[in-house]
Parts: structure tokens; C-alpha cells; sequence
């Protein structure tokens, strides 16, 4: 009995003191961050390590987004669950449903160094500015340069791939030259999200009139099979199928084979985006010979989309208003302030994290190749919009589309009754 | 009266001590969010916002309307079907043979066709989604067996069969085990009154066996309707919903329409629902096969 006496009172002294050591220790700031960047969570760890080094009581640390999750759901368990993170990384659409718990940074410093329009998607109508921009994507035909340029016994101008015939000519080069020239992705957030988004962005420069399209769906006025742009995107695209490596098994193909393929230059052209660097990167060989071609969406090369690349901020960081401390979120706006202006935290997020940072004052050029040609034609101008605004199950559902599509069971009358039918129905 | 009231506190005390914490913990994690969530389903919340307002019954409304949700919802009885006739027709043979006398090593082939249910559903549907994709087109491209040679996860028609047979497997196993304690439970003499009486092998199973496996059949089956209307994580991992949609059982295309769709009332009232509905199919299932069980 005695002995189970003193057990319990080791035991009862050793929660004791366990609670006096964690009233120390809830002098440090801790500070967690959600990122919804798979690709990255790695480097965003070290990043998060290394901020924990250097400053005095403050420990950043990252959690990720599980796969299959979407950031918005996590987000919202997070929330529901009184946990909420100090920074959380969510798409860009999703922005402004935050607003309610969102803190307004408009008195930080990096407002006035981010680039143009970065910030368009993270001001609500108030004028508040919600979200900090992580990071600036493109997509378009990745090609290796490697294949191209031994297919073409030379070198190769990107510039020269600026309409659907131009193309094809270099599909049948590479063809010609024994390598598989083209592989497209299966994924439905690819075909849905940023290959039938080009449809919309392609229709104006003006961002207004991409919206005043997206109304014109909504309410039925839009005859998708009337319009140009549709047509030609989905001409470019029978052009893909038809050259396509899995055309046998269009739909059985995966995102890490894509990666695969460009990188090993199995084929030469994948449509996606900057994005799968540190995937392709692991298997290419060639020390780094990759770049962007536009998607042409006509044979025209003076029409607008045939020359240019979608470029966005896709993920904005949500700074959590409501269950953090003014500690918490102090710490976490001198975190953000660290990655845009210290020299080390520019170069952690920008090399070894290979983000293309959406602020002025950075100068540093990613090594990322991709990131480099998607930089190249932000400089001379040659940027589509990147269509951010969509509704946030049309990647799902014209993904779905687009598969059947891809994969003969449904003919282009059909798909674009179901992109129709899709708007129509929100 | 005083003594009945004495037995009533005492009986009180008695529940608290041994069934209050369950209770406490039944009420927090599945009454109140289950209150909760039909409250929410009279608001048109997008899961995240701090306002929104009631609809009535709009988001019901919109349930009934929607083609998508019975097109996935027949769907996902067709493969509870299967799977009910499946996993429970395997599962019964394999401990049928495997409380015959003539098997070598039955403790081993027990435990090694239990295995599959030990593993979790998401590492599971990653295997197969391996085997499926890689190791059965490989094989079926060098052996040219034609209905190999392409993924059946890209093939709208044969992907649900891919769940099915991943369901049963994984099921098989355990459902095999209750059947093994039902048969063992079966009075031997009655077999040996049978077999001297000249009844063969068939004739004990249909009119001796089979009868007595009534309540594990109960189980078994009831267990095999719930997990199948429920099933998600094999369904998320081996084929995500495609091709197009092709598989996209009720619980996802409820999970999306909630969580991806970001509308969390009509997400919440397809998913009262489903409840309603297999609730009714499990009640009847159990209700009428009640009435097979018999005396001995």
C-alpha cells in the first residue's frame, strides 16, 4: 500500500512541476504555419527551423495539408477545432472567405513593394488587405531542351512556337527524331483548373472582361461553341490527343509519371506548370534544360494567348485574427517581413524553395528554370491572365469534363454542353 | 416509495460509474454534432464565414432535385451490393473450409486472410492502385492478355469493379472470423445425428448449417451494408473519384459538396440523408432476417 502511496505522490509532484514548466515555457512565441505547397513542405521546414534559430524566443513550425485535402477544408477544421495557425497558405480564390477571421495587414511594410495586381485577390470591398502573396505561378507546354534541340539538330527559339501549326511542325520534328513528343496529364485540377481556364483568360487582356464572360456563362447568355478562343483552345487540344504518348490509355497516366517523362526526356513537351520543378528535377539529366512554350490557341500568331503565358499569385498566406495572441501574430508578421527583406530568408524562399516572390524588391532569380522562362516572359509582357477567380468546384467538375473529353466518351458538343450546364447550375 | 427512490439513485450511481464516461463522450462527439449538423442544415454556411442565414428547407429541397446525388447514391447501392454478396458468400466459404477437418496449417491461412483488414484503408488503396495500374497492365501487355493490358482504374466501366474486388478483399477476412465463431458454436452432435441419420455433406450445410448461421449472418451482413454506404478512404486513395466521376460513392460527392463545393448546408443535409436511408435499409436487412433465426 505504502509503496503505491509514494508512487502516487511521484506521480502527483511530476505533474506538478509539469504544469510550472509549461508556464515557462509559454513565455516563447509559437507560431505555426499551414502550408497547402506539397511540393514544398521540405524547404519550408528548414525555413521555419533555421527562423526558430535566429530569433530569440520565437518557434515557427510548419504543418502540411494533408494529401487530398483541400487548404480550405483543413483550414476550416482548424478553425472549428480553436487551433487556427498564425499563417495559413490557402489558394487564391479562397481568400476572402476569410474575412471574417483574417487579420488586415495594409500597414506592413511588403504592401508597398508587392508587384501589380498581386494583391487584387486579397483586398476585400472594405479595402482591407487579407493575405500576404507567397508566391507567383505560370504554366503552360514545358518542353525539354534537350530533346527539342537534338530533334531539331540545333538550337531552339521558344518564340518561334506561336501558333497550332508551328507546333505541330515541332511535334513531328521530335517525333522524327525517335523520342515521344507530347504527354498529357490526366489530372482533372490540370485539365479543369489551368487547361480549360485559358478558354476565359484567353477571351481579353482586361481582367474585367473575363469576369463579364464568367457572368455571361453564369446566366446561360454564352454559347461556348460559337466562341473562338473555346474552339481553337479545344482545336490545340485534338492536336495534343492526337499526338499524345498514352493516347492507347489516355486517363491511366499520373502526375508523378508526367514528372518522370519530361525529366528523363522521354518525351518532350508535358503541359503544366513551374510548380513540378522540384519533381522534374529529381530525374532530369541535362542540368536543368527546361523552359515554357505558349499554348496556341489559333494559327494566327498575332492573336492574343498564341505568345503568351498565364502567370498569378496562386496561394496567399491568411494571417489568423482570432485565436492567436498580438504576440503570435507580431512574430508572424515579422516573419513575413524576414522572407521579403532579409537577404537570407529572400534566398531561402527564393533558391532553395524555388518560389517566384510576387515583390518588387527582390532581385534574386530562381535557379528553377522554369521559374526563370515564366520570368522571362513576365519581362517582356507576354503574361494571360491566370484565371483565379473560378468557382471553387469547376476544377473538379470541368476537370471531369475534360477527361471524358480526353478520353473519347463525350464529343466537343457534349463537353461544352456540360461547361455550359456547369455555369449555368452555380 | 422511499425504497424506490432509493433504488432509482442507486441505479443512477451504478449507470454513472460504469456507462457515464461512454455516455459523456457519446453525447459530445456524435449527439451534439449530429443536433448540430441538422441545425446547419437550414443555413446556407459555406464552412468558414461568420454569418449566414436559414433557407428553410431550400437546401433539402435542393438534395431531391439534384440528379448528381441519386446517379452517385444508386451507384454506391449497386456496390454495396456486390460487395454484401461478395464478401459475405467468401468470407462464409473460407470458414466453412476452414473448420473442416481436412485443412493443413488453419491457423495460418486464418490469420493470413484476416491480414488485409489489419491495414489501413488509404495504404491500402495506394497498393492496389499500384497493382492495378502498373503490375497488372505490365503483365497484361507482355502476356497479351487483352483485358489486362489497360488500367482498369482509366476505364469508367471496370473502375467500380476495382473498389469491389479491393472490398472484398480487404473484408473477406474479418467477416470469415465471425463466421468461424458461429460455427464453432454449432452443436456437434446434431452434425453426427445428421450424418448417421445418412445426410451428406450439401444436405448438412442447407438445412443444419446454414439455419444456425442466421445471427452472424445478421452481423455479418448488417456490418458489410454499413461499411459499404460509409466506405471513403479506399475509394479516395485507389481511385479518387474518377474516371470523371465514374466511382464517386455517395460519401465523397457528400464530402465534396461540403468541403470542396464550400457549401456546407447542402453537404450537411445530403449527409442526413444518407443517414436516413441506410438507416432504413440496415433496420429492414436486420428486421427480416430476424425472422430466419431459429431454436435449436
Amino acid at each position: 500500500m505504502s509503496r503505491i502511496k509514494s508512487g502516487l505522490s511521484v506521480l502527483v509532484i511530476a505533474l506538478v512541476l509539469s504544469l510550472f514548466s509549461a508556464a515557462a515555457l509559454a513565455q516563447d512565441v509559437h507560431i505555426t504555419i499551414l502550408n497547402s505547397k506539397g511540393e514544398i513542405q521540405a524547404q519550408l521546414e528548414e525555413i521555419a527551423a533555421y527562423y526558430s534559430s535566429i530569433t530569440d524566443g520565437v518557434t515557427a513550425e510548419v504543418v502540411a495539408v494533408p494529401v487530398g485535402q483541400s487548404p480550405f477544408e483543413r483550414a476550416m477544421a482548424l478553425y472549428a477545432s480553436g487551433n487556427a495557425p498564425a499563417l495559413l497558405m490557402v489558394d487564391a480564390g479562397d481568400v476572402l472567405l476569410f474575412q471574417d477571421r483574417a487579420l488586415a495587414l495594409n500597414d506592413e511594410k511588403w504592401v508597398a513593394d508587392a508587384i501589380e495586381n498581386s494583391l487584387d485577390m486579397a483586398t476585400a470591398a472594405d479595402g482591407r488587405i487579407l493575405a500576404f502573396p507567397v508566391t507567383v505561378e505560370g504554366y503552360g507546354f514545358i518542353y525539354n531542351k534537350a530533346v527539342v534541340e537534338k530533334a531539331l539538330g540545333g538550337s531552339f527559339d521558344p518564340k518561334t512556337i506561336n501558333s497550332r501549326d508551328a507546333l505541330r511542325e515541332l511535334l513531328d520534328t521530335i517525333e522524327a527524331s525517335g523520342t515521344a513528343s507530347l504527354v498529357i496529364g490526366p489530372e482533372d485540377w490540370s485539365l479543369g483548373a489551368h487547361f480549360f481556364a485559358l478558354a476565359y483568360a484567353t477571351q481579353s487582356p482586361d481582367f474585367a472582361e473575363i469576369k463579364k464572360f464568367q457572368e455571361g456563362l453564369k446566366k446561360g447568355e454564352i454559347k461556348l461553341a460559337d466562341n473562338a478562343q473555346v474552339n481553337g483552345l479545344l482545336d490545340t487540344f485534338d492536336l495534343m490527343k492526337e499526338y499524345n504518348y498514352d493516347r492507347m490509355d489516355p486517363l491511366a497516366s499520373t502526375y508523378d509519371r508526367g514528372t518522370e517523362l519530361i525529366g528523363i526526356g522521354e518525351v518532350g513537351v508535358w503541359f503544366q506548370g513551374n510548380w513540378t520543378w522540384p519533381q522534374i528535377k529529381d530525374f532530369d539529366n541535362t542540368g536543368g534544360q527546361f523552359g515554357f512554350l505558349p499554348v496556341p490557341i489559333s494559327n494566327d500568331p498575332a492573336d492574343y494567348g498564341n505568345t503568351q503565358v498565364p502567370v498569378g499569385v496562386t496561394k496567399y498566406f491568411i494571417m489568423d485574427a482570432e485565436q492567436n495572441s498580438p504576440e503570435q501574430q507580431q512574430a508572424a508578421k515579422d516573419f513575413l517581413n524576414w522572407l521579403v527583406y532579409d537577404p537570407e530568408g529572400q534566398k531561402r524562399m527564393v533558391i532553395d524553395a524555388s518560389i517566384i516572390p510576387a515583390f518588387k524588391n527582390i532581385n534574386i532569380t530562381p535557379e528553377d528554370p522554369l521559374a526563370a522562362s515564366l520570368l522571362e516572359y513576365v519581362r517582356d509582357g507576354k503574361t494571360l491572365n491566370f484565371v483565379l477567380n473560378l468557382p471553387p468546384d469547376h476544377w473538379a467538375e470541368v476537370g471531369a469534363s475534360m477527361q471524358k473529353y480526353l478520353a473519347d466518351f463525350v464529343d466537343r458538343a457534349g463537353l461544352l454542353a456540360e461547361v455550359e450546364a456547369y455555369w449555368k447550375g452555380l | 416509495m422511499l425504497a424506490t427512490e432509493k433504488r432509482f439513485v442507486d441505479k443512477l450511481k451504478t449507470y454513472l460509474l460504469f456507462a457515464g464516461p461512454t455516455t459523456f463522450v457519446f453525447a459530445t462527439v456524435i449527439i451534439l454534432p449530429f443536433l448540430f449538423g441538422i441545425y446547419l442544415t437550414f443555413t446556407n454556411w459555406d464552412g468558414i464565414s461568420k454569418v449566414y442565414t436559414f433557407v428553410s428547407f431550400s437546401n433539402y429541397q435542393q438534395v431531391i432535385q439534384d440528379p448528381a446525388f441519386w446517379t452517385s447514391f444508386l451507384r454506391t447501392v449497386k456496390y454495396v451490393f456486390y460487395t454484401v454478396v461478395l464478401v459475405n458468400s467468401l468470407g462464409f466459404t473460407l470458414a466453412y473450409v476452414l473448420t473442416g477437418d481436412k485443412v493443413l496449417g488453419q491457423n495460418l491461412l486464418r490469420t493470413g486472410f484476416f491480414v488485409p483488414n489489419l491495414i489501413g484503408g488509404i495504404i491500402l488503396g495506394l497498393v492496389w492502385r499500384f497493382i492495378f495500374s502498373n503490375v497488372l497492365v505490365y503483365l497484361g501487355r507482355n502476356l497479351n492478355i487483352g483485358f489486362l493490358s489497360y488500367s482498369w482504374l482509366a476505364n469508367p466501366n471496370k473502375a467500380l469493379w476495382t473498389l469491389v474486388i479491393v472490398s472484398v478483399w480487404q473484408y473477406s477476412g474479418y467477416m470469415m472470423i465471425i463466421f468461424i465463431a458461429g460455427l464453432s458454436n454449432i452443436p456437434r452432435e446434431l452434425i453426427e445425428a445428421a450424418t448417421i441419420d445418412g445426410a451428406t455433406g450439401f444436405q448438412r450445410l442447407r438445412t443444419i448449417v446454414l439455419p444456425l448461421m442466421v445471427p452472424a449472418f445478421i452481423v455479418t451482413i448488417f456490418l458489410t451494408i454499413q461499411r459499404g454506404f460509409m466506405v471513403y478512404d479506399v475509394n479516395l486513395a485507389l481511385t479518387n473519384g474518377g474516371p470523371f466521376k465514374t466511382t464517386q460513392l455517395i460519401s465523397m460527392f457528400v464530402y465534396e459538396k461540403a468541403f470542396l463545393a464550400q457549401q456546407y448546408g447542402v453537404g450537411q443535409a445530403q449527409a442526413f440523408f444518407l443517414f436516413v436511408l441506410v438507416a432504413a435499409i440496415s433496420l429492414t436487412q436486420v428486421y427480416f432476417t430476424k425472422k430466419l433465426e431459429v431454436e435449436v
